[in-house]
């Protein structure tokens, strides 16, 4: 892929936990910079530190966005699932990518190396599903392949630090999301994902144990499958790694670790690493994919 | 609460939901509605039922509960004529969904669960539990983690999201009576006229010791359970509190007789055993491991070939929360690997 000369312009909505790290990741991409983040109050922590890193900042959040009518190439989502839901239309819209982070059911739900290519062929609205969504389903979906689910479980734990008001107000969308998305991408008939959030001091890495019934597993093919997927993710996230990997009769058990390798999180904060990296590695090869078409949204 | 004078202390049965975890959540519907009956008839204020883990959580990681929610409810709901019906969610194991069916089904009283230190994963629920129009209770489990004065806040944080009850539980049974005493005392200044819950375990054989150190500091919502079946070494013993309660002049409102042969029911038609202080159950409490995870730490140790001593200790030094059962059979191959 020949890089573009200019980046292309980005914004981040939400100047919580996933905001700011986004904000920070682009700071990194060679594809895309970003050019604005969007905070709800004038007086917000994060868009007071935002500010302090050099970034272009807007109060008054996605409404205020809206009505700028600034023109991007991408936009981030992380505000909640509530006020995207609301605003899903205004921001379509505009034209841009739309990569959302919240917990909504708007937009193509990709995970990267499971649909990444036919998604950003197909779809400019991109919903990112869940951390733990993010985290099972590249070898939910690998394992899938070698045989026929009938029921999958998807156990997140993720360190209380790691998490911001926007998760805690959102754990109902959070399960519905991750859910919808493990039947869709690995076709299992009956679906159930839970949530912990862990008090340990020190914080935990961010862990997700996923278990599959399925009649006809076959331990081989399962493990092949499963370290497969993990290397095709550390392509992007690096700090993901299969801590276990076990089939016993029609169950099958897999232990997930992801652990962010980002010098602005903290280590154990592989809930944001993992769907941030994946945020970030969907924008930019839908952006790619539009300039290859000669369709870059907004031409400067 | 109706007619609360100072002394009066409410017990509030866990007995159907807590006991779960003591038989792997295998209770059917005779046994519930037998169980159920009984209480109502001994006048039990608040009978709570459902999975160990509260509504939605039946799942490999916690345990597949023989019945569904729905139909546990609905035999309770048929077994209470005065006896108000409780149920237990945690958010991120059960959800809004899980709460309106409890209420549909016709629970009385929604408690809220969160860990120690996140009052505010119980936000969103709380004001749907009152949005719902029942009466809506936060506790704070494996309390032992953090101190009163962080307690207090999380509390008045909880009553703040809308709670009409508040408190802390031992899910761990890790507490002596003088940590149960600085913290239900550092809650009940924050709290003003919120009523305080206690729920005690009785890994350390303090659960009745800590039950009443509660309630000499304020508490007047105490957890018990019949025969103390429940998690680990088990809670603190319902009709054991009625009398305690009734010696030390705290009326419950409870008929003593009635409670007796609830209990005697309970015995006969819920456990093998009732529980006692086995090694695992002691450990668990020293370690501050949650009591729910005795057996399924047990069966993970016997396979791997472990001492569950061993695991605990890890699980506890690993700071492992209710929920995190995958962590069991991650301790035991560490264990096997050394």
């Amino acid at each position: 892929m020949k890089e573009p000369a200019a980046r292309l312009k980005a914004a981040v909505l939400g100047t919580g936990k996933i905001g700011m790290d986004l904000a920070e990741r682009l700071g990194k991409s060679g594809v895309l910079e970003c050019a604005l983040i969007v905070g709800r109050a004038e007086t917000s922590i994060g868009l007071h530190r935002a500010a302090e890193l050099g970034l272009a900042t807007m109060a008054g959040g996605i409404t205020a966005f809206v009505e700028a009518q600034e023109r991007f190439d991408v936009v981030f989502d992380a505000s909640n699932a509530a006020v995207h839901t609301a605003h899903w239309d205004a921001l379509a819209a505009t034209g841009a990518v739309l990569v959302d982070l919240t917990p909504s059911s708007t937009g193509t739900r990709v995970v990267p190396t499971v649909n990444g290519d036919r998604a950003v062929r197909s779809s400019r609205h991109f919903n990112m599903i869940s951390c733990g969504g993010q985290t099972a389903i590249p070898v939910l979906h690998a394992i899938a392949a070698t045989c026929t689910p009938a029921y999958v479980e998807v156990v997140a734990t993720a360190a209380t630090a790691s998490t911001g008001r926007g998760t805690r107000l959102n754990i109902d969308e959070y399960i519905a999301t991750t859910q919808a998305a493990v039947r869709e991408l690995t076709g299992a008939p009956r679906v159930k994902a839970l949530l912990n959030l862990s008090p340990a001091q020190p914080e935990p890495p961010f862990r997700v144990q996923v278990t599959m019934l399925a009649p006809d597993a076959r331990p081989g093919p399962v493990r092949a499958a499963v370290h497969a997927a993990a290397d095709r993710v550390r392509a992007f996230a690096p700090g993901y790694a299969v801590t276990s990997c076990s089939v016993t009769g029609e169950r099958i058990d897999v232990a997930l670790e992801v652990t962010a390798h980002s010098s602005h999180i903290p280590d154990y904060a592989g809930n944001l690493d993992i769907i941030n990296a994946a945020a970030v590695h969907t924008a930019e090869r839908a952006a790619a994919a539009l300039a290859r078409e000669g369709a870059t949204p907004w031409k400067r | 609460m109706e007619e609360v004078t100072e002394s009066k202390v409410v017990l509030y049965d866990p007995t159907l939901r807590d006991g779960h975890h003591a038989v792997r959540h295998q209770l059917d519907a005779d046994q519930l509605r037998a169980y159920a009956t009984a209480a109502d008839q001994a006048g039990v204020p608040v009978v709570e039922v459902g999975h160990g883990n509260g509504l939605g959580a039946s799942s490999h990681q916690l345990g597949q509960a023989k019945l569904s929610d729905d139909e546990m409810l609905t035999v309770v709901r048929e077994s209470l004529t005065r006896s108000r019906m409780g149920v237990f969610l945690a958010p991120g194991w059960g959800t809004g969904a899980d709460l309106a069916g409890a209420v549909a089904r016709g629970a009385d009283v929604v408690r809220i669960a969160a860990h120690c230190s996140q009052a505010d994963v119980a936000e969103r629920h709380l004001g749907e539990a009152r949005a719902a129009g029942v009466e809506a209770q936060a506790v704070l489990l494996m309390s032992h983690m953090i101190g009163p004065a962080e307690l207090a806040e999380q509390c008045a944080l909880l009553i703040s999201y809308g709670a009409q009850a508040v408190g802390i539980m031992d899910s761990a049974g890790h507490y002596l009576p003088t940590d149960v005493t600085t913290r239900i005392t550092a809650v009940t200044r924050a709290v003003g006229e919120v009523p305080v819950i206690f729920h005690g375990h009785n890994n350390l054989g303090l659960a009745m010791a800590n039950s009443l150190a509660a309630v000499t500091a304020g508490a007047t919502v105490i957890d018990g359970c019949a025969r103390g079946f429940g998690a680990g070494a088990g809670n603190a013993q319902l009709e054991v509190l009625a009398a305690v309660l009734q010696r030390t002049g705290h009326p419950t409102g409870i008929d003593l007789h009635q409670l007796l042969a609830a209990a005697d029911i309970a015995e006969a038609r819920l456990m093998s055993a009732p529980p006692t202080i086995d090694s695992i159950s002691l450990v668990s409490g020293l370690a501050g491991v949650f009591s729910g995870f005795k057996l399924p730490v047990l069966e993970a140790a016997r396979r791997g070939g472990v001492d569950p001593v061993d695991v605990l200790f890890e699980l506890g030094r690993r700071q492992v929360v209710a929920g995190q059962e995958d962590q069991i059979p991650a301790v035991v191959r560490q264990l096997q690997r050394t």
